[in-house]
């Protein structure tokens, strides 16, 4: 139960008058037609549509305003920002109009295959990002290379590293961030006065120690959690122990001898001794009722989290205004170097097979906010999202939002540390991230130590590349 | 040029002939479907035979492998998980739901009042979509805020973590299998009034208790349908797959003891994009069910009665 962090055709009718005493030999050709026509007009006919979503079908109207198509796995509140960053994109390009459609998270790497295999995708996807190397190395998303000329050549540079990082594939760009990924430590702080704790931890032991007087229980029942980083997974504090892109020197994963993967796999052992299965259902419980964005921090119910900015400024004043004022960010405790982060985003493809690449590609670009700070600076607030860019934190509208929100700036300051990793995107990014939840659960559960742990993560990541 | 001609004219011929005009007619008629099953039924299912053989993840050309995905299944830690999961899963629910089934279909077949009403309401659960009565599942075996666990708190009983609890995941799952009970039932109901009344009389008179007249009477008779409803649930328990995607977060977990066959099939195909592998998976499943099914036909005969039957 690791909590993923993230995300007719008409048939013409006979014309009256025509031929009443057909004969059979005809029926079969005719039959055989209509039958094909149904299979096709099943197969191929446009879904309904609903909505701003639409078939995925790239056009350019006899006005020369080139219809791009847009597909996002994004749900809930996030979809009217999505229709106010295209309104504003529309605004200032009015010769590229964007269609945007979105689909279930569960299917939409396999609907964007099949797309891409039925030489219909849409002209921009979509997708966190680690799994982009899949779709690099399979040649299904272009490269982002013949369009970094021009008004677009500094595009690199004014990214973020970890955003740039985040969207290479073996050196070559193929994918911008439209908003990043931060973390950093929560902490309740009516629960921490309760337990006597007067502030946040420095270290990885004082954690330990203050959010074990935070744990409640009625008999067997869980009542609140402390502190629970088996629930998360493995791999997003990867960057507090040094333990991403642990790789040998032919490539391959390798945690079982990587330093920092140790040292977090002992980290996560410590907190075995808590009920795995009934804090997964709590937690799940939680995510439950507000349709995936709650969960037991934000319901006051848990002493620390480890989270993204998105909880303090989108989850707790949408589902629990009463946790608004009772809540501090610190950066993680006792991390290696100094404060980090895990370099990681949604961001934004060109499909194999897109119709309108250039076009796609200035969308993108402006999605990121290249060329396009102030509007940018003035989105991301309203997401909850790090911006791709320092130049973006630097627009009055980011500062203004920092200023109101003074724990932001543990996430700001991290997204340029020179600590901050970003994982190389690799051919099986998927076998790892199951194996890591896989493994983090064995650890939990007791079913694994920590060194078989990782070596599993091990086994499992590099059998991927084949089938 | 006069073997061609000849040819055109016996075929030609022949299409006037009354019998093959029939089967023409016959063909026109039945193309729809025909067409159907080619493109969506036999193209798939050889298409599958041959990704097996193949290394494809659904862009560019598959590359042919041979037998390696057959190979790599035999050595696959996860994949023989999932066929234990499957086969626990199958190995219980199939006897239990028959058993059950059965039990709900002879109590609704009694004369007591209220009998449609029962009859109803007992159907009633196998029509709610299966993501909804999912769902609806979490929160009745959720263990701090559900109603199982609170009405075992009640006589001093600590639920379990049912589906959050690696020994209690699979035994959770087959509890929930019970709530689409309601389609077994109908079928065993029709059956049951299909037994001839006099069958019984007869049994009466030669001193039947109701035991015996259930053992000796009702259950050869209705032995076809339990049959067919076994076969049914066989297969459809291989195949278990939805409930388990939608309640368990993520698939499979926890410590994957709800890692079913058609779960891992699906992790397989269309996150790892192992589409060969996926098709060699598929090819497995439908041998297996297919050995199962013809083993469960030919045993048939000693305990399967057909009325008309010449033995």
């Amino acid at each position: 139960m690791i909590k993923k962090i993230h995300a007719s055709r008409r048939i013409p009718t006979a014309s009256p008058g025509g031929v009443a005493r057909r004969k059979a030999r005809y029926a079969l050709p005719g039959a055989l037609a209509a039958s094909a026509a149904l299979a096709i007009a099943a197969c191929g006919g446009p879904p309904a549509s609903s909505g701003s979503s639409t078939s995925s079908s790239s056009t350019s109207s006899s006005s020369g305003v080139v219809n791009i198509t847009w597909q996002t796995m994004w749900s809930g509140n996030t979809l009217t920002l999505l229709n106010q960053m295209i309104s504003a994109f529309e605004a200032t390009h009015p010769n590229i109009h964007v269609t945007e459609s979105n689909i279930p998270s569960a299917t939409g790497d396999a609907k964007l295959l099949s797309e891409i295999a039925a030489g219909d995708p849409p002209d921009v996807f979509t997708e966190w990002n680690p799994v982009l190397g899949e779709y690099a190395a399979d040649g299904s998303t272009q490269p982002f290379t013949p369009y970094l000329t021009g008004a677009y050549a500094g595009l690199e540079k004014w990214l973020y590293p970890i955003a740039l990082q985040g969207g290479e594939y073996n050196g070559t760009l193929y994918a911008l961030p439209m908003s990043m990924n931060s973390w950093a430590l929560y902490y309740n702080k009516s629960m921490m006065k309760a337990a006597g704790i007067s502030s946040p931890p420095t270290t990885l032991a004082q954690l330990y120690a203050d959010q074990a007087k935070e744990w409640k229980f009625s008999g067997s029942k869980l009542e609140a959690i402390g502190f629970y980083p088996l629930s998360t997974g493995f791999e997003y504090f990867g960057s507090f122990f040094g333990a991403v892109n642990c790789f040998d020197s032919s490539g391959k994963y390798d945690f079982e001898n990587c330093p920092g993967a140790k040292n977090e796999a002992n980290f996560f052992a410590q907190y075995d001794q808590y009920p795995y299965s009934s804090i997964t259902a709590m937690e799940d419980a939680y995510g439950a009722v507000a349709g995936g964005d709650d969960d037991a921090f934000v319901a006051g119910k848990e002493g620390f989290v480890m989270d993204g900015p998105w909880e303090g400024a989108q989850n707790i004043p949408v589902t629990n205004q009463s946790m608004a004022g009772n809540f501090g960010v610190v950066p993680f405790p006792n991390t290696v170097g100094g404060p980090s982060t895990f370099g990681q985003g949604n961001y934004n493809i060109i499909p194999k097979g897109s119709a309108h690449p250039q076009q796609a590609f200035e969308f993108i670009s402006w999605l990121a906010g290249y060329q396009n700070e102030t509007f940018n600076s003035q989105i991301d607030p309203k997401g909850g999202w790090m911006p791709a860019s320092p130049s973006v934190v630097q627009q009055p509208a980011y500062q203004a939002w920092l200023k109101a929100n003074p724990w932001l700036n543990v996430f700001v300051q991290q997204m340029s540390s020179p600590y901050s990793v970003t994982p190389k995107l690799t051919q099986t990014e998927s076998e790892f991230e199951t194996a890591e939840a896989t493994a983090t659960e064995d650890i939990a559960e007791h079913s694994k130590t920590p060194q078989q742990a990782l070596t599993y993560i091990d086994q499992e990541a590099n059998s991927g590349a084949g089938g | 040029m006069q073997a061609a001609t000849t040819r055109v004219t016996l075929t030609a011929r022949a299409i006037r002939s009354p019998r093959a005009r029939r089967l023409w007619l016959g063909l026109v008629f039945v193309s729809p479907w025909l067409i159907g099953y080619c493109a969506f039924y036999l193209y798939p299912f050889l298409a599958t035979l041959y990704y097996s053989f193949t290394s494809f993840t659904g862009i560019g050309n598959p590359v042919f492998t041979g037998l390696a995905n057959y190979s790599g299944l035999l050595h696959d830690a996860a994949f023989r998980t999932a066929v234990f999961n499957t086969f626990y899963y199958t190995i219980i629910e199939v006897p239990f739901s028959t058993v059950a089934a059965l039990g709900l279909a002879l109590l609704l077949n009694m004369n007591v009042r209220g009998q449609a009403v029962y009859r109803t309401l007992f159907y009633i659960p196998s029509i709610v979509p299966v993501v909804a009565s999912s769902l609806i599942f979490v929160w009745i075996f959720q263990p701090s805020f559900g109603i199982v666990n609170d009405l075992l708190s009640d006589v001093h009983i600590n639920g379990p973590d049912w589906f959050f609890s690696i020994s209690w995941s699979k035994p959770t799952f087959i509890l929930l299998g019970l709530w689409g009970l309601g389609q077994p039932m109908v079928i065993y109901l029709a059956a049951l009034q299909g037994v001839p009344r006099e069958m019984y009389e007869v049994a009466l008179l030669e001193g039947a208790g109701p035991w015996q007249r259930l053992r000796k009477v009702t259950i050869p008779m209705i032995s076809p349908v339990i049959l067919f409803n076994v076969i049914l649930a066989l297969v459809l328990s291989v195949q278990y797959f939805t409930q388990a995607q939608v309640i368990e977060s993520p698939p499979g977990s926890p410590g994957n003891s709800t890692m079913f066959y058609i779960t891992y099939y699906y992790q397989q195909a269309f996150q790892f994009l192992h589409l060969g592998y996926a098709s060699a998976m598929a090819a497995f499943l439908f041998a297996g069910v297919l050995i199962i099914t013809v083993v469960l036909l030919r045993t048939s005969s000693r305990w399967v009665y057909y009325e008309n039957e010449q033995r």
